[in-house]
């Protein structure tokens, strides 16, 4: 593993750390549709700077690249809904580490008896992005509401009131990610990550799956994307030789 | 013809990037579209009667794609100068220029971001995260960034350059090819993506279940071919569980 650990921001659940970690989701939030669009804020990259930002980047791997094949789906046409991807990934990679967890990959050394923590940090990622969902939704009934109000504008010119509306939308975009950041951070560390010793062992058990099933739907949902017939030759291909020399030579 | 000016190439460049920002199921980008174009209507002759009209003009329904949008950002500032000089722009030209070349860029973009390079960069990413490439990932949405953010620029001296000639450049059949190649190349990284991890579940120690690990990478794989019901991401987690709960009972 090719790694550049810096010294962590971020270390335990403080009042300034979460902060910190607050910010990054209301700048990554920004960035997702409202800013710029780097795809920074996409689930991987997210998890890596969030990792990084804590002092783990391993564990934002962990928890990123599962979440981000299973996402990798989720494009902004064709389809209304959105999720909070961006501030659940922070949230589950934070409360994971700041909750005092070190998750390894899956199919890495002796990473197999976290897979369960895994895929339960996994699945709250998954249903705090359904949450973030109706934030997100309810922003932009709001930002419907105010750019309403800038018809009022069209009658009297004042261009200030359009510029004032456009930066407020900005501002509720930053606020929406910032809090709901803190706020799913806060979720995973005081209630979800201490539910887990107290699920059934059946569940348990299933949720060591979970991290393994999600790259294979991930992949799955990527060549249903661009059509089967379409795409396979090409998948094939990619696939057969990358398994051959990696199995076979590296 | 008025040149644009960098001072002006600037404001421009960085309230395009937010133009995104008040998004509303209403009219879309159409406040974002009129926050950008303030920035020109700011250094002009001011009459309030003048501000109305133009407030109007970009306040209606608006939709195109961000990454491709300053293509017509620059084609809209050229036709307002030019109607600023006393150029001949005919009545309406400037509204129905802003609807149809902002939907032909929205059609592009789809195709080219969307469906072409956003799922290539992914797939991408998640190869590095496979190789345990930490911060390549990071460096690999940092040149996407650079990248995109050189385009917008280039595209808004390009579109002010071209006003209504932006046309032709929309016909340009490299698009296409460029579109064909993004997608065949988002298809060999998902094989790439695909071949990796199941090396990896072969490589994999025996103290798991082996029947398990390969049962549920077939099955995730299949699943979405299967269902052919394109569920977002969230719910297909949920969707995992229940599988992964029934293969925890069969097997």
């Amino acid at each position: 593993m090719a790694l550049w650990v810096p010294v962590a921001l971020v270390s335990d659940p403080t009042l300034s750390s979460l902060l910190v970690l607050g910010l990054l989701a209301g700048i990554l939030a920004l960035d997702d549709t409202a800013l710029a669009q780097t795809w920074f804020g996409q689930p991987l990259p997210a998890a890596v700077l969030t990792g990084y930002l804590c002092g783990d980047p391993l564990t934002g791997l962990a928890v990123g690249l599962p979440l981000q094949l299973v996402l990798a789906g989720n494009l902004p046409i064709g389809q209304t809904f959105t999720g909070d991807s961006t501030s659940a990934t922070i949230a589950a990679v934070a409360g994971a580490i700041l909750g005092g967890r070190h998750l390894p990959p899956v199919l890495v050394g002796n990473s197999e008896g976290t897979w369960q923590l895994l895929g339960w940090v996994i699945l709250g990622a998954g249903l705090l992005s359904l949450l973030g969902h109706l934030l997100i939704q309810g922003e932009r009934r709001a930002n419907g509401i105010w750019m309403l109000e800038g018809l009022r504008s069209l009658r009297d010119g004042r261009l200030g009131r359009i510029e004032r509306l456009h930066i407020r939308c900005l501002l509720t975009t930053f606020l929406r990610g910032f809090s709901s950041g803190i706020l799913f951070i806060l979720l995973m560390i005081r209630v979800w990550m201490p539910l887990f010793p107290h699920l059934p062992p059946t569940l348990q058990t299933a949720l060591g799956t979970l991290p393994l099933l999600l790259p294979g739907l991930g992949v799955g949902t990527m060549i249903e994307r661009y059509g089967l017939k379409s795409s396979w030759p090409w998948v094939a291909a990619g696939m057969i030789c990358t398994f051959l020399v990696a199995h076979y030579v590296v | 013809m008025k040149t644009m000016t960098r001072g002006l190439q600037w404001s421009l460049f960085l309230r395009s990037l937010t133009m995104q920002g008040s998004w509303n199921h209403q009219r879309m980008q159409n406040l974002g579209l009129l926050w950008t174009v303030l920035s020109w209507l700011r250094r002009t002759r001011r009459d309030v009667n003048r501000d109305r009209i133009i407030c109007r003009r970009y306040y209606g329904f608006f939709n195109t794609n961000p990454y491709l949008a300053n293509f017509l950002f620059g084609g809209l500032i050229r036709l307002e100068n030019d109607q600023e000089a006393g150029l001949e722009v005919p009545p309406g030209v400037i509204g129905t220029f802003r609807d149809s070349v902002g939907r032909a860029l929205a059609s592009l973009g789809d195709q080219l971001f969307w469906l072409g390079l956003r799922p290539t960069l992914i797939m991408a990413i998640c190869l590095f995260g496979l190789m345990g490439q930490i911060f390549t990932v990071l460096v690999v949405i940092g040149i996407f960034t650079v990248g995109q953010l050189l385009l917008r620029w280039v595209a808004l001296r390009k579109g002010y350059d071209l006003g209504m000639d932006i046309v032709d450049l929309l016909f340009d059949p490299r698009w296409h090819t460029w579109i064909g190649r993004m997608k065949r190349a988002g298809m060999v990284l998902t094989g790439m993506v695909a071949g990796l991890y199941l090396a990896q579940v072969a490589e994999f120690g025996v103290t798991s279940d082996r029947n398990l690990l390969w049962i549920g990478t077939v099955l995730g794989m299949g699943l979405p071919l299967i269902l052919r019901k394109r569920l977002p991401g969230e719910l297909l987690i949920v969707a995992a569980l229940f599988l992964a709960l029934v293969l925890t009972f069969a097997i």
